[in-house]
């Protein structure tokens, strides 16, 4: 038969019709057998064994992940932690929401009875936990737990992620009932409940009775994972693309269980692949919760599926996380290190054209050194706005007010012509959506704090005082951060445009070692993380102190990435050091370090890092959002994202 | 037979140099990179978390000995051959303490069946329909098929993919476009995993196939029509021989000698993985593990990945040396 087959190829078309006929029935029957084979290939659900409507599926930000079968998120670089297992499992102490919290309360104490309590000095802490707390296997949590979980991590500061920050810090911890703890510090230390209170993540507290029975904790798999949380796992797949988790019978004994009972029964947190394919997943209603997309892919998703939406209702709908993108410039190269050369470089930036470039209008711009995101415009940006309209600089030659208080207005009326009724209108809204003020491009006053600063403009371009050309190489993370290689780029342009001859180096994969170690010159990255919640700012703030400032290319731990020195903020961080957590104080040594932030300009802040989270409510609704509900950050690698367990409720729909 | 053998020895000592030479570079390239995975694991778990700084000082020269990478780099070549002579690549950095032979024996089968199903396909279609397009030269389907064929073929991968991706999975959405097998559903020698598996292959081979047969068909269209002008063939014709055995006996078989050559090699370059068609559609082979593995500056992982690619390629151009001289005695070995 094959033969015939073969050979009846060889029959030559006496005339066209023939061959046309010989073409067509083929095509009929490619697509007939393609039609059947469709119908047949369309049987399978997404999920075995679980019905749709009864799943909360998540994308998993770390794709797929390496060793799946590995759960100890104790060590210095875990397998997994965003598959759910520090969103549903693992739980700590304290959590202090990046918004509103649920109920309104940002800090919530969760495995913890109260706030931590510290004595006069700060040398020591003492812990209550709340009792009734089970394990997934049935045992109780005690101080035991939390005690065991400092002392491993003392005990072994390269095996364990927190290792060395408890050697660094604890001298002793111990029970003194079952449900207190007291921990003595080798230093004052006010804030060292921060290792215990979760912003993203923190340190987890272990079930000793599981840990203490393996010869070496550090190498132990935590397969399968023994639960605080509200959540068990159930399945995972051995090539680490997706991890389900089921809610527990006794939530009811779980720190969640104060809000409520979760929802969803099953979660799913799986690795969709590339943002195209986030997109069309969603739009099959095979994704719930796009963790983030390219500007481009959410628009196209929001705009074509009436179930999707993201943070805001509407333009620039992505959620602003508590992180700040900037132009990081390292002060310890003789070309920045002085600040009217850094302020003349902000000057040079249209942040309108970067704001396109980058987020396509989305963006939420910041002028000041921490992100419009959470309670911070209420702490923060609303109280500085008169100082920034007043703030003065001397460019040599005169004075003038480099602040322009209506950009975030200016973008929005840039986009309402194209967005329409997506554009707020409202005043607030639009500060909420698209931020406060930024600094007003002057090249002219640029040009003459170079010249100022000692620099000289030959034939076009701008020679540094020791004769060599200025130029700028600025890295950024390539494809892996598409908005912030193009907002550098951007910025390369208009630095180049006004003689300063810039380039972009796309380092996908090493842009931040070289941070690190001081081998980068301006980078696209961020060194101001903050609660959101809470105003304090020690979370990045006390790691810019100059006893932690390394020399010249060596390497720079966490987070004084721009290398910036400078007196006075110690100080301010010193007095930060000395005063309570949640004492008013520290709002107004926040705002010291802010101005002395702008007279310097030891990095360009730019706009928040925007994560266009986009959820879809044909199964589920309750999700948080900037109008109705900002109970948490919608972003669901966040640790924080337990609590929207306790507020999504089944639509009950059945199919899409 | 004498010469065979020596001819035997010498190309097996070719390929051990060749694997030699092959692993260093793989060694040296990797430790190159200015990508230090020491800080790669701290920038991954302090880019969004606080972090102490005096406490990660501790911890960089904790993971240093915890990873094996003190020394100087002659100490890491010397313990690093020692261990390959064990079989043994040490643990991921990037999964520590996972072997780095643990994950890609985990990879692997994923990628050989997707390849080795895709190229098959690819090779048999490609040379039966080149064969038969450079016999038939006036059939009119084939010559359609040829235009498509070539129109097809320098298509990038990854452009191929993404739209397979958006033509099965958006506007007919009848096929799965992410995983290897359904969520959810165990792994397991039963019926309804390897349906959800093929189900799920689908995608991934299509792209693959569409992209790869029409070098194959251009291949032995071109051999088929150079044949088919010899004088053997011609006296065949003449002769009355039925057009069916010319074909097959005549033509194809003496067509297909450097087209199965070229499935030796291809076979052997399976072991590289298809790292876009792999991530694209979320396949866990090798090459979505490479991949993560640059990324992570888990060099001893990429190492591992390397040395096992070069040592399939290498024994695939070994096997074809050490085969063609017995298959065809026009080839000489002396």
């Amino acid at each position: 038969m094959i033969r015939k087959v073969l050979c009846d190829f060889g029959e030559r078309p006496t005339d066209r019709r023939r061959a046309l006929d010989q073409i067509l029935k083929t095509l009929a029957l490619a697509a007939g057998g393609l039609a059947l084979g469709g119908q047949a290939l369309a049987a399978e659900d997404f999920l075995a064994g679980i019905p749709r409507n009864q799943v909360l599926i998540a994308e998993n930000p770390e794709g797929t992940v390496t060793d799946p079968s590995n759960f100890n998120l104790w060590v210095p670089k875990p397998n997994g932690t965003s598959t759910g297992l520090q969103q549903l499992c693992t739980d700590t102490l304290w959590y202090i929401d990046p918004d509103q919290g649920l109920n309104n309360q940002v800090w919530d104490n969760s495995l913890a009875a109260d706030k931590p309590q510290y004595n006069k000095d700060f040398s020591e802490m003492t812990v209550k936990l709340r009792p009734g707390l089970m394990w997934s296997d049935g045992v109780e949590l005690t101080a035991d737990d939390l005690v065991y979980t400092v002392q491993t991590l003392m005990a072994d500061p390269g095996g364990f992620n927190d290792g060395a920050r408890m050697a660094a810090n604890v001298d002793s911890v111990s029970a003194t009932d079952k449900y207190t703890v007291v921990f003595k510090l080798k230093k004052p230390n006010s804030r060292f409940h921060a290792a215990f209170t979760v912003r993203w993540s923190a340190t987890w507290i272990m079930p000793k009775h599981v840990f203490e029975k393996q010869a070496k904790p550090s190498k132990y798999d935590f397969n399968p994972p023994v639960c605080i949380g509200s959540y068990t796992l159930k399945s995972f797949d051995p090539n680490g693309t997706w991890f389900i988790w089921q809610k527990r019978d006794d939530w009811q004994k779980t720190p969640l269980a104060h809000f409520g009972e979760p929802g969803p029964k099953y979660v799913a947190y799986i690795d969709p692949g590339p943002p195209d394919k986030r997109v069309i997943l969603q739009q099959n209603h095979q994704l719930d919760i796009v963790h983030d997309t390219t500007p481009e892919g959410a628009f196209a998703l929001i705009k074509s599926s009436p179930t999707s939406h993201g943070w805001f209702a509407g333009f620039p709908y992505a959620h602003p996380d508590p992180t700040l993108p900037m132009v990081v410039l390292n002060n310890q190269l003789e070309k920045f290190k002085n600040p009217d050369v850094r302020w003349a470089l902000a000057l040079l930036i249209d942040i309108k054209a970067v704001d396109m470039a980058s987020y396509r209008g989305a963006a939420t711009i910041s002028a000041i050194d921490v992100p419009p995101t959470g309670t911070y415009p209420h702490y923060y940006f609303d109280p500085m706005e008169q100082w920034l309209k007043d703030f003065t600089i001397d460019t040599g030659k005169r004075t003038i007010h480099p602040y322009d208080p209506n950009m975030g207005q200016e973008i929005a009326d840039m986009l309402r012509p194209s967005m329409g009724d997506a554009i707020p209108k409202d005043p607030k809204a639009i500060a909420a959506a698209f931020g406060h003020g930024w600094w007003k491009q002057d090249p002219q006053a640029a040009a003459e704090l170079l010249e100022k600063a000692g620099l000289k403009k030959v034939g076009g371009k701008w020679m540094l005082p020791d004769g060599a050309p200025f130029t700028i190489t600025i890295s950024t993370e390539g494809d892996n951060r598409p908005v912030m290689t193009r907002a550098g780029s951007l910025i390369a342009q208009q630095w180049t445009q006004a003689g300063i001859d810039s380039k972009i180096d796309a380092l996908p994969t090493a842009m931040w070692a070289n941070m690190f170690n001081g081998q980068n010159e301006a980078s696209m990255a961020w060194t101001v993380e903050t609660w959101g919640g809470h105003p304090d700012l020690t979370f990045f703030l006390d790691s810019w102190h100059s006893q932690f400032l390394s020399e010249p290319g060596k390497f720079q731990p966490p987070r004084n990435w721009q290398r910036w020195k400078d007196p006075e903020l110690d100080k301010i961080i010193e007095q930060i050091r000395s005063i309570d957590f949640d004492d008013p104080k520290g709002i107004e040594l926040g705002m010291d370090f802010i101005r002395l932030a702008v007279k310097n300009m030891p990095n360009i802040p730019l706009m928040s890092y925007n994560v266009f989270t986009v959820m879809d409510s044909t199964y589920w609704t309750g999700y948080p959002s900037a109008e109705k509900d900002p109970y948490t950050d919608p972003v669901p690698n966040w640790a924080n994202t337990k609590y929207m367990m306790v507020k999504l409720r089944p639509t009950g729909a059945t199919s899409p | 037979m004498a010469g065979y053998a020596l001819y035997v020895l010498r190309r097996f000592g070719q390929f051990l140099l060749v694997v030699f030479v092959g692993i260093n570079i793989a060694f040296f390239v990797t430790h190159a990179t200015p990508i230090d995975p020491i800080t790669s694991a701290i920038a991954a778990a302090t880019r969004f978390s606080q972090a102490d700084p005096q406490a990660v000082q501790m911890t960089r020269v904790a993971l240093r000995e915890l990873y094996g990478l003190q020394g100087s780099l002659w100490e890491q070549y010397v313990a690093f051959w020692m261990r390959v002579a064990r079989a043994d690549f040490g643990p991921a950095l990037s999964a520590f303490p996972t072997p780095v032979s643990t994950l890609i024996w985990r990879a692997l089968p994923w990628t050989f069946g997707l390849l080795s199903v895709a190229t098959l396909i690819a090779w048999g279609l490609g040379n039966l329909l080149g064969g038969l397009a450079g016999y038939y030269r006036r059939n009119v389907m084939l010559k359609v098929f040829g235009v498509v064929a070539s129109g097809l073929q320098p298509i990038p991968n990854y452009v191929m993919a993404f739209v397979v991706l958006v033509l099965f999975g958006y506007v007919w959405p009848i096929l799965p476009i992410t995983g290897s097998a359904q969520i959810n559903l165990a792994q397991g020698w039963t019926f309804a995993y390897f349906h959800s598996v093929f189900q799920h292959a689908l995608l991934p081979v299509l792209s693959l196939v569409l992209v790869g047969t029409g070098a194959w068909f251009i291949g032995m269209r071109a051999l088929v029509s150079n044949i088919v002008t010899e004088d053997y063939v011609t006296y065949a014709e003449l002769g009355g021989v039925d057009h069916r055995r010319i074909l097959l006996s005549y033509v194809m078989r003496n067509a297909l000698m450097p087209q199965v050559t070229g499935l030796a090699l291809s076979l052997g370059l399976i072991f590289n993985g298809a790292v876009i068609t792999e991530v694209v559609f979320g396949y866990p082979g090798l090459g979505n593990l490479l991949i993560r593995a640059v990324y992570a500056g888990d060099y001893s992982l990429v190492i591992g990945i390397a040395s096992m690619s070069i040592i399939a390629v290498a024994f695939a151009a070994l096997v074809i040396d050490l085969i063609l001289p017995l298959l065809d005695p026009r080839v000489r070995v002396a």
